[in-house]
């Protein structure tokens, strides 16, 4: 059995065109959405994720993808630790209109 | 203003083709990331926390009507519809598509702008006072010094790898509008005993995680040895400055390492040694760039408007306008007017696409055509007849640009911090539109008089809170925004570093805490004239510890 690692973790980057936030979703997909993230839980699970981030800076398909610590919400829904990724997930706190707060998106996701 | 000749024409179209070969073939795979990012940086495309960055150089803040207007179309066409302004008087658009940017340059190339050394380890846009050519109290303009600058340094194939940014900036005034003495380099104009003019150099002034105040290295260098010095200097600094550490690769290292003696005498042997008439300019080229910011045709006009002081006795809130964002102009019947870009409330510096056209038009019709970016992130029309400031005002007004509080308490300096900054610790822009709001009211704004609050969101210092009479600097402790105080910071003529007042505090705590040390200040100045940092000299941080206190602590020692 695998230990956990300290936190549950998943991929984000932005992506190439547009320097959107984007995160690492199932079959190597780059999704705008958070809850499509794959959610590493086990020490192998992030091995996986860390083997899957060497693999996307490697190929360039998008631009500086990082590994970054979530946690979830009563809901069960991935909320980012940090607020540093919680303004990511929204767009600028002072500019509600823009980002993927502007389209309703990770509303679950508050400062 | 200075127009292209044809070799900018020609390295500026030539840039533009270069990169859109280059983002080509970053997006068909053909370059990696790191590959490509040396590349982009070079055309000031940064990435950001949300997306690419475009940074876009307006070389010592001078713009035309028709430049202006260009940038707002490329925000409308190809951004979101707005543009931040700058400390180092440049623009930034946060939106731009990577294939798109390609296009935004060939239409920035229209209108003879670019984004070349407005990124990486080169020298930068050279800045100036944004009263150029205006100031009353000015030995000369000193834009044809940083046109000069900027030519000699334009793809200079000696400087392109330097240890680390170099910034320069060049004032021509007895009162430093510029920040000069916190750059790598900063020039004053000066006149020598005999009259004549030169420069003032300092060097190794710089802010971020290790600030310095320049030292002088040369009281007077005569006018026409300007470029032999600079590249003597830059020689020095290109082979003796540290590769090792990119937090100790800057200028100001170097010299605080070796000591300002030691740098003057290498900066002199090299100077000694370098053929000084290969690499100074031509006289006759020295004028022919002077010859392009020759100051406007003005009229010849009385003192005194009679239809401007109508305005003003007629409507209180022209007068307070005019009270706080006039400049004097050193010809008679004419002012140039500090648009502010600090709506009580709005994101610091950051206007939209109508706004930076209606500036354009006011630009063409009130003010000679000429606008500038001021480094605290403000516009100025430079020319404008007192008879025409009232129909300028109203035009303000509409655009949402009449903010009353030109160097007042809510004209504050604020870098994009984390809300757009992939470097930042914090954000900055709410703690700067908080304050803004507390401090809202235009009288009460008056009574405090002139106070220059200067927000960053990390130590990299691009909000220049080591020189605000008041510096807010936002950090992460333990994934909660805090903001440590400093009191005491002057970026002009008496340059000072603020000092730290006590710990950091949370977000919420910010404006309390500035109600509390202007409360201090109000209560404990020798009266209106004494400004908040002249207060601050006066009596040193002591008097002002306990704002940083929530005011139920102070009641319980009390």
């Amino acid at each position: 059995m695998s230990k956990r690692p300290q936190a549950a973790l998943i991929m984000s980057a932005n992506a190439l065109l547009d320097g959107a936030v984007v995160y690492y979703a199932a079959g190597g997909a780059w999704s705008p959405q958070l809850a499509d993230a794959i959610v590493a839980v086990s020490e192998d699970e992030a091995g996986a994720l860390e083997a899957a981030r060497a693999a996307a800076e490697a190929s360039g398909a998008v631009v500086e993808p990082e590994i970054l610590p979530v946690g979830t919400d009563a809901a069960g829904r991935i909320v980012p630790s940090h607020y540093r990724e919680k303004i990511r997930a929204l767009g600028p706190t002072i500019r509600r209109d823009l980002g993927p707060q502007a389209r309703g998106e990770h509303d679950h996701v508050s400062l | 203003m200075y127009r292209y000749d044809q070799f900018d024409a020609a390295i500026v179209r030539d840039r533009v083709t270069q990169f859109r070969e280059q983002v080509a073939r970053r997006l068909d795979g053909s370059l990696t990331e790191e590959e490509f990012t040396p590349l982009r940086l070079m055309n000031g495309l940064y990435l950001q926390l949300h997306a690419y960055m475009l940074r876009i150089a307006v070389p010592y803040g001078t713009l035309n009507g028709r430049q202006l207007r260009q940038l707002a179309m490329i925000a409308d066409r190809w951004d979101r519809g707005y543009g931040h302004f700058t400390t180092r008087q440049n623009l930034q658009l946060n939106w731009p598509r990577l294939a798109d940017v390609p296009d935004i340059l060939a239409a920035l190339a229209e209108v003879e702008m670019h984004c070349i050394q407005t990124s990486g380890n080169c020298i930068r846009n050279v800045t100036a006072d944004q009263f150029a050519g205006v100031a009353a109290d000015e030995i000369e303009d000193p834009r044809p010094t940083a046109e000069l600058i900027r030519q000699w340094s334009t793809l200079h194939p000696e400087f392109s790898f330097l240890p680390r940014k170099f910034k320069i900036a060049v004032t021509g005034a007895a009162r430093d509008r510029a920040a000069v003495a916190v750059h790598d380099i900063g020039i004053r104009i000066v006149r020598n005993e005999a009259g004549e003019v030169g420069y003032k150099v300092l060097v190794g002034g710089g802010l971020g995680r290790t600030p310095m105040i320049g030292k002088t290295i040369r009281d007077f260098l005569p006018r026409g040895e300007l470029l032999a010095f600079l590249e003597a200097i830059m020689r020095v600094y290109n082979l003796e400055g540290r590769r090792d550490n990119k937090y100790k690769a800057r200028i100001k290292i170097l010299v605080h390492e070796i000591g300002t003696d030691a740098f003057i005498a290498r900066v002199e042997e090299e100077y000694a040694r370098l053929d000084g008439p290969s690499v100074n300019a031509d006289p006759a080229e020295v004028a022919r760039i002077a010859a392009y910011f020759a100051p406007p045709t003005y009229e010849a006009l009385p003192p005194v408007s009679e239809s401007f002081e109508a305005a003003k006795a007629r409507d209180p809130d022209f007068a307070r306008f005019a009270a706080t964002n006039l400049f004097p102009h050193k010809m008679p019947g004419y002012t140039a007017i500090t648009v502010s870009v600090k709506p009580i409330g709005a994101p610091p510096g950051d206007a939209t696409s109508d706004q930076m056209r209606a500036l354009a038009d006011l630009a063409e019709l009130h003010s000679a055509d000429e606008l500038r970016i001021t480094h605290v992130q403000n516009v100025v029309l430079p020319h404008v007849k007192l008879d025409d400031v009232h129909e300028v005002w109203s035009a303000l007004v509409e655009a949402g640009l009449a903010t009353p509080n030109a160097g007042l308490i809510t004209d504050i300096i604020a870098c994009p911090g984390m809300d757009y900054c992939k470097l930042a610790t914090a954000r900055s822009i709410p703690i700067a539109q908080a304050i803004a709001t507390r401090f809202a009211d235009a009288e009460r704004q008056a009574l405090i008089g002139e106070l220059g609050i200067k927000i960053s969101g990390c130590i990299n210092a691009c909000g220049h809170h080591h020189v605000g009479a008041i510096g807010i600097l936002g950090l992460d402790k333990a994934g909660v925004e805090n903001y440590q105080i400093t009191l005491g910071g002057d970026p002009g003529e008496q340059a000072s570093l603020g000092e730290r007042l006590g710990p950091g505090i949370g977000a919420d705590a910010v404006p309390e805490a500035i109600e509390r040390l202007v409360e201090t200040y109000l209560e404990i100045r020798a009266g209106k004239d004494e400004a908040f940092i002249d207060t601050v000299r006066r009596v040193g941080l002591d008097p002002f510890k306990n704002a940083l206190q929530p005011k139920e602590a102070i009641l319980e020692a009390a």
